[in-house]
């Protein structure tokens, strides 16, 4: 009987592991299906809908790449916690379709995972908790450090950033992130 | 049954065991296999959602580090040059500040050039000067939408245009419009400012950083004066540091583009007579022309604008004087600018006042990380630092609560002891509910009024419910005063500056572990050191329009700054407050006011501040406030995010390519200008703050450089260990499994042998 203690442990720490990585993506595909309801609701009522009572965020925005059928919902805040169930708001950027440079970051592997996807050109649109459409444009991308963002957030233009780690498929985590950046081209339809 | 079960396990001893074997190995992978189902179903959902459509137009491999894959119009080497040439002259207590911005255009396009500046958060912005030639064309303020039809309409229309906006209250943009080929354009914009008083010691700063800064607003947004008190060097023991200075926002000038070539000049009349005069971060040259007046002139002529300038003076007196009193008479009113610094000396050979102090610290989920570190850390300081005779007690807050003594106790070592294993137990989970915590932390049980009550209250400000928190202080605020200390990267700013404005406290920012030591230290000297509580303002005679509406409290050597709109100039001001354990008051006879500068501005700019205020407090709506504000912008001529100032030259564009040659410069060029050297040739005058459009592009470009502004903004972590932990998990199992196996194999063959 010994003899199966070490296989057994292995595939048990195995399991747990294989487990917590599975947890991690699950979390961030069931976060955004409460997300989408809650954001649904914030459009309806016009008030911050909490996603689940004890969140500590709340959906601001949905943003849709319609070429590639990809969609996600933007949270308030770029905590840990909060980028672990949707795409975040950076602080001290603008809203959407403000003047301004706003700006949404996500994980490359989870809601970030089609931006490799998203080509220049390409329509984003971006749904406001208030229930406001903008449509931007895709217009150039580039690769920078996390503390060398050249983010101009007093830009007087409509500019939204998409950012997410670099490279796309790397599994460590590193200093450089991918930007995107879209300028508005018009109110949605 | 038993028997015959028995029985057959007896005969086929080896049977059995291999029938366990194959139910554990297919339970085993029945679970992988679903735990691995699961996981990929999650892990690509994105991917199945997205059709498999290959990115043609971009191959985000191919973008080099650090840059933008921007397509281009021009070639940068042919930008739009700028010097910058700013010339202040203080007159007692205020300054006034004229920023001359000379656009020159080498390229053989006529270009539209935007620049974005800082400015002084408390300037009031009130004339723009377009120079063309020889003609000096007059900005008027107009409605910002109004301003922005007026410029456009002057650029279609092929004539020079200037305008001048408010982005940010501390940020500015100036457009110029129709810059015709090797033309110059000068813009002028001048601001009216409060000059700063710390203790014995009067400052002036002009920021000259280009690029947006993130610094936190100062504390209590009305006595910003104080805020260039501290970290020149000379006055290491002020209570109250240089916010500016501190924050870690400021830039890394190893990061920064060159700058713009700036030349500085300051006409320094003090209105007393001057003992040391310093400027601290540029070589310069001064000039005495008697011993009050001081002319400050950069001694290399121009610097690069990298970095703020600062002037300090003090009077030759070993005190500056204690009260200044300043007077305006413009339309039907008088305006009114007092500095009152309370007395201070005595102050500090007392012992400090017996505090409560109660602290809250934030433990919710979003504080998960470093974050909760720098909370707890800066925390465990915050406790190392109280005296056997402060009253103190914690409360922490996700979205439960707890506190930890029934009320205040003293902070000796058994109750500091049990409070420091509190905090260190705390772990980041849950909700923010912080309005509770809040509550809690005001409810003043002791109310011992010979007791200072502060709240350190530690978060990041991660909450929607902003505006409910803000009535909770405003509410129930008492006598307790709140400081908050934001913690992590980017904590809600909006929300620690309004919470400490209302609650009369000061708001620090640590975004790093290393940091805590720093600020919290700087924190405790404002808490162990409030020199004037309960501060009030009364006129005897006049009916006075007071800003700030809430006056704070004022530390050691910090005066008190008021300003006020008079329907008369009669009777006395009376300020009232405690000084330590004792009252206070002083009694300042209106008549005996001095002439001043631009009050009215001031006055205008400060009442704009409390009007936003009020918005946050809902005591005005939001129509309101708009209404209230574009009313003293329009009245007293003042830039501000709903009123801009547009100027128009009506006269026909000169012929193309006649160059503006450098004689033609108008002669109002300030002293101390040069031009061949503010024009040197210093490389690539960073395109990266200078946006450009070309006029005859007809419609906006739709793209533009982005500025390459020093780490304003940090992204975010946006990878997770999810891939990793999957990957070493189905190592593992494999190997398990493959282990498993070869044990078995071994056993069964040893059984069968």
């Amino acid at each position: 009987m010994p003899r199966l203690i070490s296989p057994l442990v292995l595939a048990l720490v195995g399991t747990i592991l294989f487990g917590d990585g599975a947890y991690i993506h699950a979390k961030a595909w069931l976060a955004q299906v409460l997300l989408e309801r809650a954001f649904d609701r914030s459009i309806e009522t016009g008030q911050v809908v909490k996603p689940w009572s004890w969140a500590d965020t709340w959906p601001v925005a949905r943003i849709e790449v319609k070429r590639i059928g990809a969609s996600a919902i933007v949270l308030e805040g770029t905590s840990g916690q909060a980028l672990a169930f949707g795409p975040g708001h950076l602080d001290r950027t603008a809203d959407a379709g403000e003047r301004g440079v706003a700006v949404y970051a996500a994980h490359r592997d989870t809601h970030f995972r089609f931006l490799r996807n998203v080509a220049i050109g390409d329509v984003i649109d971006v749904t406001r908790s208030d229930g406001k459409r903008f449509r931007y444009r895709a217009d150039s991308s580039a690769i920078v450090r996390f503390d060398a963002s050249g983010i101009d957030p007093a830009t007087g233009d409509f500019e939204l950033m998409l950012t997410t780690c670099w490279p796309f498929d790397a599994i460590t985590p590193g200093p450089e992130r991918y930007l995107l950046h879209a300028t508005l081209i018009g109110d949605g339809e | 049954m038993d028997n015959y079960d028995t029985v057959d396990s007896h005969e086929h001893p080896w049977l059995g065991r291999l029938i366990k074997v194959g139910l554990f190995l297919l339970a085993q992978s029945i679970a992988v296999l679903l735990v691995s189902f699961v996981a990929l179903l999650v892990s690509f959902e994105t991917s199945w959602s997205a059709t498999t459509e290959q990115a043609s137009l971009l191959q985000p491999g191919d973008a080099k580090s650090g840059s933008l894959l921007l397509k281009q119009d021009g070639a940068y080497t042919e930008a739009i040059r700028l010097g910058i040439d700013v010339d202040i002259t203080v007159s007692g207590p205020t300054l006034r500040t004229r920023v001359t911005q000379a656009f020159r255009n080498p390229t053989r396009d006529w270009v539209e050039a935007t620049y974005v500046y800082p400015l002084a958060t408390d300037g009031a912005v009130d004339t723009l000067k377009m120079v063309v030639g020889d003609r000096v064309i007059v900005g008027d303020i107009k409605e910002r939408q109004q301003a922005r039809i007026i410029y456009e309409q002057a650029r279609r229309d092929g004539q020079k245009a200037a305008l001048t906006e408010q982005e940010r209250p501390n940020i500015f943009t100036n457009s110029v419009a129709n810059i015709g080929p090797g033309e110059t354009v000068l813009v002028q914009i001048e601001y009216q400012e409060p000059i700063h008083q710390s203790g014995n010691e009067y400052s002036l700063r002009v920021p000259l950083v280009v690029g947006p800064r993130y610094n936190p607003a100062p504390i209590v947004q009305s006595v910003d004066f104080r805020k260039d008190g501290s970290g020149w060097g000379a006055t290491a023991s002020d209570p109250v540091p240089d916010r500016d200075r501190i924050s870690p926002e400021v830039a890394d000038p190893a990061r920064s583009a060159p700058l713009n070539p700036t030349s500085i000049t300051v006409h320094l009349n003090s209105g007393f007579a001057l003992g040391e005069v310093k400027s601290h971060h540029h070589n310069v040259k001064i000039e005495s022309p008697d011993n009050r007046t001081r002319v400050v002139t950069l001694a290399d002529g121009t610097v690069p604008a990298d970095r703020d300038f600062e002037l300090t003076w003090k009077p030759v007196a070993e005190k500056a004087p204690s009260v200044g009193l300043f007077r305006e008479h413009v339309g039907d009113a008088d305006y009114l600018l007092a500095f009152v610094t309370p007395p201070a000396a005595e102050q500090a050979t007392q012992k400090p006042l017996p505090r409560e102090v109660v602290f809250v610290i934030d433990n919710s989920g979003s504080m998960g990380g470093t974050s909760i570190e720098q909370a707890k850390a800066s925390l465990l300081y915050a406790l190392g630092r109280l005296q056997p005779n402060d009253r103190f007690n914690v409360i922490r807050f996700d979205d439960t609560m707890d506190v930890l003594f029934p009320t205040s106790l003293p902070a000796d070592a058994a109750h500091v002891g049990e409070a420091t294993s509190f905090v260190r137990a705390l772990q980041a989970r849950g909700g923010t509910e912080m309005v509770p915590a809040m509550r809690a932390a005001l409810t003043d049980k002791i109310n011992d009024t010979n007791m200072v009550r502060q709240i350190v209250f530690l978060t990041d400000g991660a909450i929607g419910n902003e505006q409910q928190l803000f009535e909770t202080i405003t509410a129930m605020r008492g006598r307790s005063r709140i400081f908050m200390v934001g913690i992590g990267s980017a904590p809600n700013t909006y929300l620690m500056t309004r919470a400490s404005e209302l609650g009369r406290g000061a708001f620090t920012h640590i975004g790093s572990v290393e940091q805590v030591e720093e600020r919290m230290r700087g924190l405790f000297a404002k808490l162990e050191n409030p020199a004037v509580t309960g501060l009030s303002a009364k006129f005897s005679e006049a009916k006075a329009d007071v800003t700030p509406a809430i006056i704070p409290d004022v530390y050691r050597g910090e005066p008190l700054v008021l300003a006020a709109k008079l329907d008369k100039l009669a009777g006395s001001l009376e300020i009232k407050g405690r000084v330590g354990d004792r009252p206070w008051s002083v009694t300042l006879p209106l008549q005996n006011a001095a002439e001043g500068k631009g009050l009215s501005k001031l006055w205008a700019r400060r009442k704009i501040g409390d009007a936003e205020v009020a918005r946050t407090l809902r005591e005005m709506a939001p129509e309101d406030t708009d209404k209230t504000i574009l009313a003293l912008a329009l009245d007293h001529q003042i830039v501000t995010r709903l009123t801009s100032l547009v100027a128009v030259d009506k006269t026909p564009n000169r012929p193309d390519g006649e160059p503006l040659k450098l004689s033609e410069l108008p002669i109002n060029l300030p002293a101390g200008w040069d031009f061949a050297k503010v024009f040197g040739e210093r490389p690539q005058l960073t395109p990266t703050q200078l946006r450009e459009r070309r006029a005859d592009a007809g419609q906006p470009a739709t793209r533009r450089p982005a500025p390459v502004t020093p780490d304003a903004i940090r992204l975010p972590k946006t990878a997770t260990s999810a891939e990793v932990k999957m990957i070493a998990g189905l190592i593992m199992i494999v190997l398990a499994l493959i282990l498993f196996v070869f044990n078995r194999r071994r056993t069964l063959l040893t059984d069968a042998a």
